[in-house]
């Protein structure tokens, strides 16, 4: 009696060695670096990604066009434009603060003036919001700058003198941020009243949680949160959000503080990349 | 089943999804239009083209998202098996089937997900993260009449009574 070896082509066709194969597919691009599994990534979307652009054009263009003709039935236009520049005013006495007290520290305890040698000269890259992440549990966007533009891994992105996020993959002409909401995101910050050291981590929701707050932080809603250059990777003093509500809850060690991101996502058509 | 109409849904959703989700978001709830799409064709069609269309529909997930590349693929092809293997069981042509097939099995999904998140970040909240995972699940639940009746406009639907595995 003869009996012939099953070819691939007909292993394929039955369906638990295609589950196993898709999986086996899955697994192994599971296990990739994600430097590698980033740039495929990048590869397999970029032919998306100028349908992305022309949509994303499209979709600011129509949501500019219904804003104005809002505003120009309750004259909300001018109400907005002042909104962003207090925004920005706000921020930068944020920032202005900061620099106060960093600078009554010194001459406390130094008695002698010192050059402020944070100042690192930095090129900013202005680049449009083209995409967000396609997960309800991940919280990135893709910008319109890449390698070409002289954008690199771990540049630091900004909005309205406040951190947007992180560049965390690189293709030539377009890059992803991971945003301060992303559950990835960890960010050395500092409170900008007390002085006190924190870690700035995302929850895939539109606020963060501090981490890492002593129990005896006074606190209070509003106080403002600045990156401290501990790290290296963020440049100081940058705003990054707002305390909105803390708690300190018995036998805990540390406070349990929900704060604001000073840059609405949803709202930036255009950020700043600032490379090093 | 047809396959370019699948790559061209499977397109728009993609581009919908990753560009104009903030116009239908409300507060914290997005809808996950690729679930009801595993959903629609794990009731359609057969366990090999199902799993590949799956398969096919997490790797368009996972290109346009942060994190982890094919672990969309994984869960949307496990979902996919589990909600073929007992279809034969459900009045899967009632609209009610398949908003509360697509509400549970959503919820399972995304509870999948962020256990999954969690290991690698240990930064969720749990009340925060559960509120979100039913307001999305809800959410994704009640766009299927919408997204199922443009999908059935595409494949055929006759078969959503009657089918017979190839």
């Amino acid at each position: 009696m003869r009996t012939s070896t099953p070819s691939f082509s007909n292993l394929i066709k039955h369906p638990l060695a295609t589950i196993i194969t898709l999986l086996v597919i899955s697994l192994v691009l599971l296990s990739l670096p994600p430097n590698i599994s980033g740039c495929i990534k990048m590869t397999c979307s970029a032919p998306m990604r100028p349908f992305q652009w022309a949509t994303c054009f499209c979709s600011n263009k129509a949501s500019a066009f219904f804003d104005n003709v809002i505003s120009a039935l309750h004259d909300a236009q001018e109400k907005r434009h002042l909104e962003k520049q207090v925004l920005q005013i706000k921020n930068k006495l944020v920032e202005q603060q900061d620099t106060i007290y960093k600078l009554q520290n010194k001459l406390r305890t130094l008695s002698k003036f010192q050059t402020e040698n944070t100042a690192v000269k930095k090129s900013p890259i202005l680049a449009d919001v083209i995409g967000y992440d396609s997960s309800n549990f991940r919280k990135s966007i893709t910008i319109n700058a890449g390698s070409k533009q002289g954008v690199k891994p771990n540049d630091i992105v900004v909005s309205d003198n406040a951190l947007v996020g992180k560049i965390t993959t690189v293709s030539k002409r377009h890059s992803i941020v991971q945003l301060v909401t992303d559950p990835a995101a960890r960010i050395p910050g500092r409170i900008v009243r007390t002085r006190e050291q924190v870690i700035v981590e995302g929850n895939a929701t539109a606020f963060c949680k501090l981490k890492y707050t002593p129990r005896w932080a006074k606190l209070k809603k509003g106080d403002d949160i600045v990156t401290s250059d501990i790290g290296g990777l963020y440049p100081p003093s940058l705003p990054i959000a707002t305390v909105v509500e803390n708690e300190t809850k018995s036998g805990a060690l540390f406070q349990s503080v929900k704060v604001l991101p000073r840059v609405n996502i949803s709202k930036v058509e255009s950020v700043l990349v600032i490379t090093q | 089943m047809r396959w370019f109409p699948f790559f061209c849904i499977l397109f728009s959703i993609s581009l919908f999804q990753s560009t104009l989700m903030y116009w239908i978001t409300l507060g914290s709830a997005a809808p996950d239009l690729y679930f009801p799409f595993v959903v629609f064709y794990s009731f359609l069609t057969d366990i090999k083209r199902n799993t590949l269309a799956n398969w096919l529909t997490g790797m368009s997930k996972d290109v346009f998202s942060e994190g982890s590349f094919g672990i969309n693929s994984v869960f949307f092809v496990a979902i996919g098996f589990f909600v073929w293997s007992f279809r034969e069981i459900l009045f899967r042509g009632h609209l009610v089937t398949q908003i509360l097939i697509t509400f549970i099995f959503s919820v399972i999904y995304n509870i999948a997900y962020t256990i999954h998140q969690e290991i690698f970040f240990y930064s969720l909240s749990l009340s925060a993260t559960l509120w979100m995972i039913f307001c999305c699940s809800l959410y994704t639940a009640m766009i299927v009449p919408v997204l199922f009746w443009i999908l059935k406009k595409f494949q055929p639907t006759q078969k959503l009574f009657f089918i017979k595995d190839n």
